[in-house]
């Protein structure tokens, strides 16, 4: 019984510090005070609109005191929940009675049209940014190349060193403006937001057209540009964002709707097709059908079946295979399908590449290295975001970092180039770019192998290589140089993806420990340079993205040699391990930054002791089964009042006292409501208007229109609303004394928008909602709570 | 001991091949008794085999009974099916035009003048191997007796060898199709005489810079010679060989290459670029005003605690 709760403040602002007051002190007197509570809490709902604004100012007020600077422990309030979770009003469930088997048969087929669509769409945009960066890229390094080569011989090689920087600037600074002025949402790889998506938090733009437009063209700039990035992690991106647009069956932002796949109109199925898409991104990105499968099952896994799954593969096998049909048509290889995937490992099949089982503890021992080099790199990402998002907020000044990292990537890489004494004959496989400079005749730089070149490629030439490429100096100076690079570039206002240049700075560092092997047991066989620079590239990616599963069939099938899933899974694994114990990964830090309301897998281990009750928002604002339209439009407008999901509750008797639950009604389900005001007055006097179906409410799914925009004339105002048929009359309820794991467990399992929570005679004593939960985290001090903030 | 016995049923093996083989053409031939040139000349190789066939028909009749007793005449045995003179001259041919393709290739191993000097040798090899593997109508071919007839096929990989070599010497770029030197070769090769002619003349004086400053325009020009061979496919090792040590000698023996003089002004400019980012950071952490969060406060049971820490009991 002892159930005193410490009340300490975490935060050092607030009034009251250290205060410690029992919080409760024995069931009875407790609920006593709480169902004192509620009867306030239901009087405030059905208050009139002049005490619902009176609180709004006194919030205003409130909030204006409390300012604090941006800091991860925060939740956005402009983050909502996707409806995971069917509303089963009257309506839907008429119309899904009135479905027949075959009608149902054809659902699921449409289901396959549509994966099939999102494939070959995916691989489309895929072939197309692949070609666009070749291109792009090709032209400048000629320039650059044509450039030196005339420098070095009659003098002036800084005016080559201007130009580069200056056609990266130029390059980079287009793709920047776009992301920056017209959609900042296409910012970064993407990974993040579409995690936040299949976990039911929608983020605003993440799946729009424009967002797609922009992230194509911003990546092609990015990558052409010279940046420290990879476009393998916004097709990630594209791959969504195309499912979300092709199981719609049209597009809001061209106004153009093509009257199919009207069903897959709400969130359940939206998720379910984009999981599919990320999946498709994926294979497309590596060549990696299994591994973009697992990596949707990673990042959304609480909403699968067996035929999603099934479905899902059949999309990324049609996305891979789509690429390779059309990179096969553009290398003039027409017909050929075995060219898999935007980044491509290559074989790695000759005898040298084969390990023993001695390897095995070095390869651990790189698996720490990458764990460790991954820990730096995050928390050094961290401060830079958070600097970031304090003071570099301003559109413009996002695009000028932008150039600046590009001018300064050129630069470094020019000196590096130029200061290079490493000079390598000219071989059969040989570099793309082949600068010379201060070399001898025939034989070229080897640091512009590793710079002078689009980082996929990089990336294939120090795995493959034959040994005695590099010099370890240069090895260790791109390591260095690249490192701090890409932990710069990530988190700017651009599109691009972390997964290349972290493959490229394992795979140096990778190759480095290789040599040093080598050289150690004098140049044996079994020391491959490549080998090494295989497994220290998936340390690097594990030690930083910290992804598994995933991750490490990704690995296996994009160097096509299933015996490396030994040591990969096995590096994967240390490094995730290392790497926790000092910080979280890239993409949760980037999650946490973004104030994303994000559930995790599992409540926070010691959160038990918490119940419903202290969990839940309470007062609640609820609506009665009949309600009077002006309490409605009053409650939607209140901008302090921005919850989505309101209790119906039964009539009001007279005596105050709180209704007993009969159903949930959505924000945006109102909102349709009032436009084609279904008011009971009306149903009477008109008896042409024809009934509400499903489809106003898919046709205004998924952007419903603002409460400030559907007006309401005074008379109006003084109808009444029937809420009984649209409302979800069976929604969730737990008691109060539910502890916060299970509440958890079923806002995760079933995809909940909303838990109302109930007294034992039915009636609303609290709402939980994702907010609620995801506050509670676990820190230094045990279990804390985030503050929630405006946007 | 069992080496051997398992060598002999392998024979036994082939002969059994070859007489059902035999035995097909036998039936053949006769079903169609023509009267062409080209039948009579097929029955008469038919006649050699038919005798060949009958013969060890008997033999294998007669050993029919006991395997083990076949090696007592196997030698013998096999002689009788061993290659007929024609074969034997063709395969001395061959070795003499190998040894000669070898021979030369060695002598001019080092520098490369593979090409040049051994395209003759090459091709005759090529035509008498061509011979060996023709079928013949005439005779029994020396197609199957030489090529295919054990297990080791040592004239198969020593040719396969030798072709393959040829092959990656890319060879035949510098030749026409008449087996000749090409023009762009004797071209490239004048070219390479001029340079050489020029650096001896200036090595001699001893003055290296003088050499690079009065050979530049013939080196130079050599260089674009070769690009452009390259850019149309026609290199063969011989020209790669030459230029690469061309280049040697220019960049690494009389030191021409370029030096790297102009390290200062890229040291200025690089850390110009370098410092721009930091005054950047700088100057937006100065003027820059942060950006706040408002916080909203939660609408909890308990009213006014709203910030609070839980530790556990």
């Amino acid at each position: 019984m002892a159930n005193v709760t410490k009340k300490v403040s975490w935060s050092s602002r607030d009034e009251g510090t250290g205060e410690t007051t029992p919080l409760l002190n024995g069931a009875g007197k407790d609920s006593a005070r709480y169902s004192r509570q509620f009867l306030n809490s239901s009087i405030l709902g059905r208050l009139s609109a002049v005490v619902l604004d009176d609180q709004s100012n006194e919030d205003t007020e409130t909030s204006c005191l409390k300012e604090i600077p941006h800091s991860e422990k925060l939740l956005s309030s402009k983050y909502e929940s996707l409806d995971y979770d069917n509303s089963e009003n009257q309506l839907f469930l008429e119309e899904e009675r009135r479905m027949s088997s075959t009608e149902f048969r054809m659902l699921e087929i449409s289901r396959w049209v549509v994966c099939a669509l999102i494939g070959i769409l995916t691989g489309l945009v895929a072939c197309f940014i692949d070609i666009a960066v070749e291109q792009l890229a090709g032209v400048k390094y000629n320039v650059v190349k044509h450039s030196i080569d005339t420098f070095t011989e009659v003098g002036g090689l800084s005016i080559s060193l201007i130009l580069w920087a200056a056609l990266n600037a130029a390059i980079v600074v287009v793709g920047s403006i776009a992301v920056a002025f017209f959609e900042p949402a296409a910012a970064g790889s993407g990974i993040p937001q579409i995690k936040c998506y299949l976990n039911g938090v929608k983020i605003p733009h993440v799946v729009r057209l424009k967002t797609l437009v922009i992230k194509v063209f911003g990546v092609i700039s990015s990558v052409a540009g010279g940046l420290a990035v990879g476009k393998e992690g916004p097709m990630i991106h594209s791959g969504a964002v195309i499912a979300a647009g092709v199981s719609q069956g049209r597009s809001t932002s061209l106004k153009k709707d093509f009257k199919i796949f009207e069903y897959f109109r709400r969130d359940t199925e939206k998720r379910d097709f984009v999981s599919a898409g990320a999946a498709a991104g994926v294979s497309a990105a590596f060549g990696a059908p299994v591994g973009g499968v697992l990596f949707s099952l990673e990042e959304g896994a609480s909403f699968w079946n067996q035929m999603l799954t099934w479905r899902i593969f059949f999309a990324s096998m049609v996305s891979t295979f789509t690429l390779n049909f059309f990179l096969g048509i553009y290398h003039g290889k027409v017909g050929d399908l075995s060219n898999p995937g935007l980044i491509n490992f290559g074989r790695f099949e000759n005898e040298a590449m084969e390990y023993n089982i001695y390897e095995i503890p070095l390869f651990i021992f790189m698996g720490v290295m990458g764990g460790v080099l991954g820990a730096i790199f995050n928390t050094l990402n961290y401060w830079l975001t958070i600097f970031r998002i304090r003071y570099i907020h301003r559109p413009c000044l996002q695009v000028t970092e932008a150039v600046l990292v590009a001018a300064v990537t050129a630069t470094v890489s020019f000196a590096m180039i130029y200061f290079s004494n490493d000079c390598q004959p000219l071989g059969e496989n040989q570099a793309e770019y082949p600068l010379q400079l201060f070399c001898s005749d025939g034989e070229y730089n080897s640091m512009a192998t590793a710079f002078f070149n689009t980082p996929e490629k990089s990336v294939r030439s120090l795995f493959h290589d034959p040994p005695g490429s590099y010099n370890p100096q240069t090895l260790g100076l791109f390591t260095l140089s690249y490192f701090l690079l890409a932990f710069w570039t990530y988190g700017l206002t651009v599109s691009a993806g972390v997964f290349i240049p972290s493959l490229l700075i394992g795979a140096a560092w990778g190759r480095l420990f290789g040599i040093f092997l080598a050289s150690m047991t004098n140049g044996s066989i079994w020391a491959d340079p490549g080998k090494y620079a295989l497994i220290g590239a998936a340390a690097q990616l594990g030690g930083i993205v910290r992804m598994t599963l995933s991750l490490t069939v990704i690995m296996v099938e994009a160097t096509g040699n299933v015996t490396y899933g030994l040591p990969i899974m096995l590096v994967l694994m240390t490094a995730k391990i290392i790497g926790d114990y000092f910080v979280e990964g890239l993409y949760d830090i980037h999650i946490k930054l973004q104030s994303v309301p994000f559930l995790h897998w599992e409540a926070p281990a010691t959160s038990h002791a918490l119940t419903a009750r202290e969990v839940m928002s309470s007062p609640v604002t609820c609506f009665s089964r009949l309600e009077k339209v002006g309490n409605i439009v009053d409650v939607l407008s209140n901008a302090a009042m921005n919850n989505n999901g309101f209790p119906v509750v039964s009539e009001f008797s007279a005596s105050a006292e709180p209704g007993r639950l009969c159903g949930l009604i959505l924000r945006s389900q109102l909102i349709v409501l009032l436009k084609h005001k279904v008011f009971v007055e009306r149903a009477h006097s008109s008896l042409i208007q024809r009934k509400l179906q499903m489809k106003d409410f898919r046709d205004a799914y998924p952007r419903f229109p603002p409460i400030q925009s559907i007006h309401v004339s005074q008379d109006e105002r003084e109808c009444m609303m029937d809420l009984s048929e649209f409302m979800n009359p069976t929604p969730y309820t737990v008691p109060q004394e539910t502890s916060l794991p299970r509440v958890f467990k079923l806002f995760r399992a079933l995809g909940l928008r909303h838990l109302v929570v109930v007294d034992e005679e039915n009636r609303v004593v609290g709402l939980v909602t994702r907010k609620d939960l995801a506050r509670y985290h676990l820190g230094k001090h045990g279990l804390e709570e985030m503050q929630i903030s405006q946007t | 001991m069992r080496e051997v016995v398992k060598f002999q049923f392998y024979e036994i093996k082939m002969c059994l091949l070859f007489i059902f083989g035999s035995a097909i053409s036998l039936l053949f031939v006769e079903v169609s008794e023509g009267t062409t040139l080209e039948t009579n000349l097929s029955l008469k190789g038919a006649e050699w085999v038919r005798n060949g066939v009958l013969r060890s028909l008997a033999k294998l009749e007669a050993d029919d009974q006991s395997p083990f007793s076949l090696g007592q005449f196997s030698l013998g045995f096999l002689d009788e099916l061993e290659v007929s003179n024609q074969c034997l001259e063709l395969l001395h041919s061959f070795t003499i035009k190998c040894v000669s393709h070898v021979d030369c290739t060695l002598r001019h191993a080092r520098p490369v003048r593979v090409c040049e000097n051994c395209y003759q040798d090459f091709s005759n090899l090529q035509e008498i191997y061509r011979n060996i593997s023709q079928e013949s109508l005439v005779n029994v071919s020396c197609r199957d007796t030489l090529l295919r007839s054990d297990r080791l096929q040592v004239i198969v990989s020593v040719y396969e060898f030798l072709n393959g070599f040829w092959g990656k010497s890319e060879c035949s770029r510098c030749l026409t199709k008449e087996d000749s030197i090409s023009n762009d070769t004797l071209n490239f090769m004048n070219a390479l005489n001029q340079s050489l002619d020029c650096f001896q003349k200036f090595q001699q004086t001893g003055n290296l810079s003088e050499l690079c400053k009065q050979c530049k325009g013939n080196y130079s020009r050599l260089s674009e010679l070769y690009s452009q061979m390259e850019k149309n496919f026609t290199l063969c090792i011989d020209i790669e060989d030459a230029m690469n040590m061309t280049r040697r000698l220019w960049s690494k023996n009389f030191n021409c290459s370029f030096p790297r003089e102009e390290t200062v002004p890229v040291i200025a400019v690089s850390s110009f670029m370098l410092f721009l980012p930091v005054i950047f950071y700088l100057s937006s952490f100065l003027h820059s005003k942060q950006k706040k969060r408002k916080l909203i406060p939660p609408k909890r049971a308990k009213s006014s605690n709203n910030l609070m820490n839980i530790q556990d009991k």
